[in-house]
């Protein structure tokens, strides 16, 4: 090594040099790369962006995971059926985009033989819709809006994005009165419409106006001082960020800080809020409001919370991953508490068993309390588990959950009014593609 | 002569053999990634063709979506057969392009790059602005496949990666023969002198626009062929998938593979391909995958700046050097 570097760098020898280190990568990778001690092992295929603007809301998920499965072997894993379990996750980066998602959900299930994917989806669903359906593959999606009745094996057990906003406006309406109108903003995507549809569903059920039609910029975006401006111009109460991606909330928050904005923010996600305060100040950031807690948050200790030691899980992951805690860090986990739970009602890993098993009696153990399987109205098929879902207020500079809001009894008020904007925005199962 | 003609059947011939085999000795994903690299060759292979004139184009990738889109709706909403519905898309791309062709060649070298990526993003947004056909940002889907085959004992399921595989290589076989005769013709040789002496070419009556406009139009035809084939197999598309990063990816191919032979392009698109979807992912290191082609291409623009293609002479002279050789 010394040799090549105390001679001149030319063409030949870098060559040289890159050929051999490709024969010795080419070399590497057919040895077998993950080594298993125990006999009876339960492979979970990953299959979400661990690459790519959308990792965000991979890649934790990943590492959630990985401790869950650590936490559930060193505990002796299993009983399921006759047998007992070890886990073992297997990651594939789709890099969200549907045909790699293709290849990912085809390497998961015929070379490596998992027994359930866990997906982000979105984009990358229909891409596996067809996979789904031929091999009868149980898969999960965070975004109900994958739903259909056309794919009985695609469930959405642990998040219903975007439906359980409207706890969040719900909430703030309650506690806020006094603020009358908003504007909303909102990158012109699949995970930003829909999102915008359940807002102005649940801002008309709350009485509050919108001042403007909602702000969709494209999200090839970046400089979001013009949006900002524009949805200023009409002096709101609210501003509502939307289902964005921390990409876009940071700098808007940012802009709004600039721009001298003093009223009431409303966001589904704040993901690295101690990157916005460095941004902006304490002041600025305190209540704001948005769905998704720190899991060291005192009130998921109680009863009725169905996740495994939520506050050590979140100290164990800032151990490891420290400053990356978002909002799917744990979501990926709780689909495996609520997968695990099914197995060993079935007596069985197989797919059809445990989905059968999932969904008995029509209600599951959410990770934030008993819920129902539901959905038919909106996505044709009652493939996604609806429950509580916690409304979270920046207070002090930390994540504070205020309430958990009950998502199907504001549908039961309100349920035409999310059926209408999501028909206006074309986002209703028979209208999709 | 004779001699030279059955090494090259002889050649030929082995290469038939291997493209066939090929997939058996593959696994089930490394079958599915077979095909999509082929795809890709018509891809990468339709814009060396608009190379050839001397143009970069930054929204080859945008003509490739409006063969998706184009294929895709024939086959959804006006019920054409999907082998029908792709030629439909090819036609739709190069129709575009020569509406394209236009205000584009106005433009000449950087100012053309520039224009093209401008033209691309705006058929883009109109992908996302018309929700009905479009789809808007979610695109399409549930895109119709190639109905199966039943005839008596022969059942093919092109749902499979291995029956898509071999459509794929017939039509892109059948697409580089073409793209290689027009290039060997004089239309070809045309092109070359439009890109290397537009001035003289001019000046002895070739109208070099006309002649860029063909090979926009020709180029994106391919280009859309190779949507459609992508579309029909995956069965999803949205405007995201034919973004500019996408493009850079198969500049990157263009470049690392040189595009002064017919060959060079699928040298980097195969070498690429391999790197990327095997041995990075085997190895776990796809969070470097931009690091890794940043740092390739840098080391062929400094060190191999005709690409992978200007090695092959040099291995041929090598081993005709050995001694021992017929021809030592």
């Amino acid at each position: 090594m010394r040799d090549f570097f105390s001679k001149r760098l030319s063409r030949r020898r870098l060559i040289g040099a890159a050929t051999r280190a490709s024969g010795a990568l080419a070399a590497a990778s057919l040895l077998p790369q993950r080594v298993f001690a125990a006999d009876n092992v339960i492979k979970i295929g990953f299959l979400a962006p661990l690459t790519g603007d959308v990792a965000a809301w991979g890649k934790p998920g990943l590492d959630g995971c990985r401790i869950w499965g650590e936490w559930m072997n060193a505990a002796g894993g299993v009983d399921i059926g006759d047998d007992n379990y070890h886990f073992e996750f297997v990651a594939y980066d789709n890099e969200y985009d549907p045909g790699k998602a293709r290849a990912g959900a085809t390497q998961l299930i015929h070379e490596d033989g998992v027994k359930f994917i866990m997906m982000l989806g979105g984009d990358t669903w229909p891409g596996v819709q067809p996979v789904a359906d031929n091999t009868g593959m149980l898969f999960s999606t965070l975004l109900p809006s994958d739903l259909s009745p056309e794919t009985t094996t695609l469930l959405a057990p642990a998040e219903v994005h975007p439906i359980y906003n409207v706890t969040g406006v719900d909430w703030l309406a309650r506690n806020r009165p006094e603020l009358e109108n908003y504007v909303i903003c909102a990158q012109d995507d699949a995970l930003g419409i829909p999102s915008v549809a359940t807002y102005l569903a649940a801002f008309e059920a709350a009485g509050i106006e919108a001042l403007d039609d909602p702000l969709l910029f494209d999200p090839a975006t970046t400089d979001f001082a013009p949006v900002v401006t524009r949805m200023l111009s009409a002096k709101p109460d609210i501003v509502c960020l939307d289902t964005a991606y921390t990409d876009y909330v940071h700098p808007i928050c940012e802009q709004l800080y600039l721009q001298g904005f003093e009223g009431q923010i409303i966001s589904c996600t704040a993901d690295f809020y101690d990157k916005i305060i460095e941004r902006t100040s304490v002041e600025f950031a305190e209540g704001l409001v948005f769905q998704f807690p720190d899991f060291d948050d005192p009130a998921l200790e109680t009863q009725g919370v169905n996740f495994r030691e939520p506050n050590r899980f979140f100290e164990e992951y800032n151990q490891r991953h420290p400053g990356e805690w978002g909002a799917v860090s744990w979501e990926y986990a709780s689909i495996m508490d609520l997968w695990t739970a099914a197995a060993v009602k079935a007596g069985s890993v197989e797919p059809d068993a445990v989905l059968a098993a999932m969904k008995e009696g029509g209600t599951g153990l959410h990770a934030f309390g008993e819920a129902d399987w539901w959905g038919n109205e909106l996505f044709g098929i009652d493939n996604a588990l609806v429950g509580n879902w916690p409304v979270v207020v920046i207070e002090n500079g930390k994540a504070v959950i205020k309430e958990f809001g009950n998502i199907p009894e504001w549908w039961s008020k309100h349920g035409d009014l999310l059926v209408k904007h999501m028909e206006a925005f074309g986002q209703m199962h028979y209208q999709r593609g | 002569m004779a001699e030279r003609r059955t090494l090259g059947a002889a050649f030929a011939l082995s290469l038939v053999v291997a493209l066939a085999a090929l997939p058996h000795l593959l696994t089930y994903s490394q079958q599915e990634i077979l095909v999509f690299l082929v795809i890709n060759v018509l891809l990468v292979m339709s814009y060396r063709f608009l190379a050839l004139t001397g143009e970069w184009s930054l929204g080859h990738v945008v003509m490739m979506g409006v063969g998706a889109y184009a294929s895709a709706l024939a086959a959804k909403r006006l019920g054409f057969p999907v082998p029908i519905a792709m030629l439909a898309g090819a036609a739709v791309s190069a129709a575009v392009a020569w509406v394209l062709s236009f205000p584009l060649f106005r433009m000449k070298g950087f100012y053309f790059l520039i224009g093209s990526f401008a033209a691309g993003e705006v058929i883009r947004l109109l992908w996302k602005r018309f929700r009905d056909p479009f789809g808007g940002p979610k695109g399409l889907k549930r895109i119709p496949e190639i109905a199966d085959i039943e005839w008596g004992v022969l059942q093919v399921d092109f749902f499979n990666p291995v029956a898509y595989y071999y459509f794929c290589l017939a039509v892109v076989s059948l697409s580089l023969w073409l793209l290689w005769r027009l290039e060997r013709s004089s239309i070809g040789l045309t092109f070359h002198a439009v890109h290397w002496h537009d001035g003289l070419a001019a000046s002895v009556g070739v109208d070099t626009r006309r002649y860029r406009t063909l090979a926009l139009v020709v180029a994106s035809a391919f280009a859309g062929l190779s949507g459609a084939l992508f579309a029909h197999y995956v069965g999803a598309i949205n405007p995201t998938r034919f973004n500019i990063e996408e493009m850079v990816y198969v500049l990157t191919w263009a470049i690392v593979g040189g595009t002064a032979t017919f060959y060079g392009p699928i040298l980097g698109v195969v070498m690429l391909t391999v790197l990327n979807e095997v041995v990075l992912r085997k190895m776990g290191l796809e969070q470097a995958r931009p690091l890794v082609y940043g740092a390739i291409l840098i080391a062929f623009v400094m060190f191999l700046p005709r690409g992978l293609e200007s090695v092959v002479p040099r291995l041929a002279r090598l081993r005709l050097r050995r001694p021992g050789s017929a021809r030592a």
